[in-house]
């Protein structure tokens, strides 16, 4: 069948290693006459995105005589990989993507990321406000986010007026109306991108969120056990919703952001009404478009209530995006992030990624209906959560992306979700 | 080509035999009329030819086949999420929680299925075809690249094109119920009942090429006197086929079924690509080698992972050991030297 394997594998071997040679971290070169040299990776490879670190880069460097940055735009998916490899060679970037939670924790646990405690401007603590608690660990800050990315429930307002729907669901059973209209007007209610997993394991999350305490959530983050009746409930709750049939054909082999037949694709097409994201959606729908340019009807209400849940209502779920430094960075590494937070640098950021600014003084510029809705949402918010698999860490994440994805193809029960992470803390 | 134990021609050299052989790893005695016109060296001559000729190769293949194989090795006894140096000794514990998996065990079965079906499926058909691109028929080039192209073609651009295709609201699905068919539209790749052969039916389809190019290689060592002389006998083409070809073809099936085996045992691209990280476990495609991304890099238990790609490596060993041992060893009797295995 292959023989070529060998052959293959050997020549990724040797191209990887020259590749990864030639990225080399650079380090804190603090030479005699003052000047720093650091090493920066960011996931934006093109467009708006690209251009804003460059410019960025360019405009600190001038304020900054003597600190040169050198720039990596590195692929989303080949990030974690490629950062681990570079922490674990001892030849990390100085500035590096992180999201916070567990994954960031076990960076910080192998001593690998910088305490920025005092390091962080007093005035972009305050900007940033709750959303650095994502980047702390142990009560010390490694790191800043640059962009908040709550989740909740992109639809399309033409194909909900189309199909008689008045009102924003505000409660399950309302979704679940809105759906029996939606399909009636012959497009999918919800698009789900189940063959990445992780959009589905959003629904458990969210009804997660709903049936458990913010107490319960936090727990379950040292214990590693979801013993807790609230998540057998949340488990029950989805896998009633589901039905239902909510989601749209085929969402078992749907990806979620490749093409339009992705879930995304779906929303951008008007294939399909709805779709469970974070704030990244709008620049991710208004790329598969028919022209390119955002989805003028697109609109956003939060994750609707549950009556019995232990979750206290309005609460909400996302991420952040962040930068940390590593270990051996210089301090300038610090400046850099304390200049990237400026209120200018924050309004650029929201402008070039289409999303939600960290730094709450930048949060004016934002104008998006859909992601003017979420700010509204999540300033009023009683607490945010990360989403479960940053909070948990990787490997707990996995699991339930598995379990969730068994439970909506009608192979797993509640019950297995909950038996899934338990087995899945005996890997780690 | 081939990456087996190079195997030589037999001292037995019949032409047949010189199918399906690697690259010579180790000299066949000369025949001493074939090398009279060159100077004899002596040992240590020879084995500095050896060394400047192979070292690289093998510098190479120590530092990122050998090396990594060991160091997977080590990793596997600790649970360790892949930042800094592996700590948490856990002595054989991920490999108690591999077997006791039904996950793994499930993936384990897939692969079982995987191996057998495609010899089942891609061996007679191969063969058949193979027997007919022997023959001078019109358009045979065309039907050769035809067959062969799909081997050539990346597997990423084959998963991706099918997962379009074979999607509930794919093209095929659409095709179908266009063409008054829509009762023989099913989910493809998303139903556990169907998803395996849907599986089987693609790897058929790509790697049948490789088994028709290996075997046409065989049907060209097979001298045209066997044939003539069967013929005059009163031996129908049929009957030369099953008497005389296909034994004589023997070595290079054995061949080609050992490199299927170990393909299957370590299948990872194809279904990686069509049923996304999570979803083949439901679907019940997935096999090892996708168990291992999941489980290790994925969810970022690097120490876990290390000891399902051991277990892998150790399952894939012991049948290609067992299969050498008494299947191919009548086709490499006289190639691999006494006492030097």
């Amino acid at each position: 069948m292959k023989s070529r394997k060998l052959l293959a594998a050997t020549a990724v071997a040797m191209a990887s290693t020259l590749a990864l040679s030639a990225c080399g971290g650079g380090g804190d070169s603090g030479s005699e006459d003052g000047s720093v040299s650091m090493t920066f990776w960011h996931n934006s490879t093109t467009g708006d995105g690209k251009a804003y670190w460059e410019d960025t880069v360019a405009a600190f460097e001038e304020a900054n005589p003597g600190v040169t940055i050198e720039i990596q735009a590195i692929q989303n998916e080949d990030m974690d990989g490629k950062l681990q490899t570079a922490l674990n060679s001892g030849d990390a970037p100085d500035i590096f993507m992180a999201r916070g939670g567990g994954k960031l924790a076990d960076v910080v646990e192998a001593g690998q990321a910088k305490d920025l405690t005092d390091l962080i401007d007093p005035a972009v603590k305050e900007a940033v406000g709750g959303s650095l608690s994502a980047m702390t660990v142990d009560d010390k800050v490694y790191g800043v986010p640059v962009s908040i990315l709550p989740g909740g429930l992109f639809y399309s307002a033409d194909l909900f007026e189309a199909a008689g729907v008045t009102e924003n669901p505000a409660t399950i059973p309302d979704l679940e109306a809105a759906n029996e209209k939606l399909r009636a007007s012959g497009v999918a209610p919800i698009a789900l991108g189940a063959k990445d997993a992780w959009p589905a394991a959003h629904w458990y999350y969210f009804f997660a969120l709903r049936y458990c305490s913010q107490d319960t959530m936090n727990e379950a983050a040292s214990t590693r056990t979801f013993d807790a009746p609230c998540w057998t409930e949340a488990g029950e709750a989805l896998a009633d919703f589901a039905a239902t049939e909510p989601f749209n054909e085929g969402f078992l082999t749907t990806s979620a952001q490749q093409g339009a037949g992705s879930s995304a694709g779906l929303l951008a097409n008007h294939q399909a009404a709805m779709e469970l994201m974070g704030a990244w959606d709008p620049g991710v729908i208004a790329s598969l478009t028919p022209d390119g340019q955002p989805l003028p009807d697109l609109q956003w209400f939060p994750f609707p209530e549950v009556e019995d849940g232990e979750g206290e209502p309005g609460a909400m779920m996302g991420g952040v995006d962040g930068y940390s430094c590593s270990a051996d960075a210089p301090d300038e590494c610090a400046d850099f992030l304390n200049f990237a937070l400026s209120k200018e640098s924050q309004e650029a950021y929201a402008d070039a990624f289409q999303t939600l600014p960290a730094s709450s003084e930048a949060q004016g510029v934002v104008t998006d209906p859909a992601l003017v809705s979420i700010l509204e949402a999540y300033n009023e918010a009683p607490y945010v959560s990360v989403w479960l698999d940053t909070l948990y860490g990787q490997n707990i994440g996995n699991a339930l992306n598995t379990a969730v994805v068994n439970l909506l193809a009608g192979q797993g029960s509640p019950e297995d979700i909950v038996q899934a992470v338990n087995d899945a803390a005996a890997k780690e | 080509m081939s990456v087996s134990q190079g195997e030589t021609s037999p001292s037995t050299t019949t032409p047949e035999d010189r199918a399906g052989g690697g690259a010579g790893a180790v000299q066949p005695p000369p025949a001493a009329a074939a090398r009279a016109h060159r100077p004899r060296r002596g040992r240590w001559g020879q084995r500095a030819e050896i060394a400047v000729l192979a070292g690289p190769a093998l510098v190479v293949f120590l530092t990122f086949v050998i090396v990594p194989v060991v160091m997977a090795a080590y990793y596997g006894f600790f649970k360790w999420k892949g930042f800094g140096p592996p700590t948490e000794f856990v002595g054989f514990d991920n490999y108690l929680i591999i077997f006791r998996d039904p996950e793994f065990l499930a993936a384990l079965g897939h692969n079982a299925f995987i191996v057998i079906m495609s010899l089942v499926l891609q061996g007679p058909v191969a063969v058949v075809v193979a027997l007919m691109l022997n023959r001078r028929i019109r358009g045979r080039s065309v039907i050769r690249v035809l067959v062969f192209v799909p081997y050539v073609v990346s597997e990423v651009i084959v998963g991706t094109g099918f997962s379009l295709m074979l999607a509930t609201t794919g093209a095929v699905n659409d095709l179908l119920d266009k063409i008054g068919l829509g009762f023989l539209s099913v989910d493809w790749l998303a139903d556990p009942d169907v998803a395996i052969w849907t599986l089987l039916l693609i790897i058929t389809w790509k790697y049948i090429g490789f088994a028709v190019i290996l075997f046409l290689a065989g049907l060209q060592g097979i001298p045209d006197e066997l044939g003539e002389a069967a013929a005059i006998d009163g031996a129908s083409y049929w009957t030369t086929q099953r008497y005389v070809t296909l034994p004589l073809l023997g070595p290079t099936v054995r061949i080609w079924a050992f490199l299927s085996i170990i393909g299957s045992l370590q299948l990872f691209d194809l279904v990686y690509i069509i049923w996304g990280q999570y979803v083949a476990s439901t679907a019940g495609t997935s096999t090892m080698a996708t168990y291992m991304v999941a489980n290790g890099r994925n969810a970022g238990n690097y120490g876990y992972g290390s000891a399902v790609a051991v277990v892998l490596f150790l399952i894939s060993l012991a049948v290609a050991l067992v299969y050498q041992r008494y299947v191919l060893r009548r086709d490499t009797e006289g190639a691999i030297t006494e006492g030097k295995k």
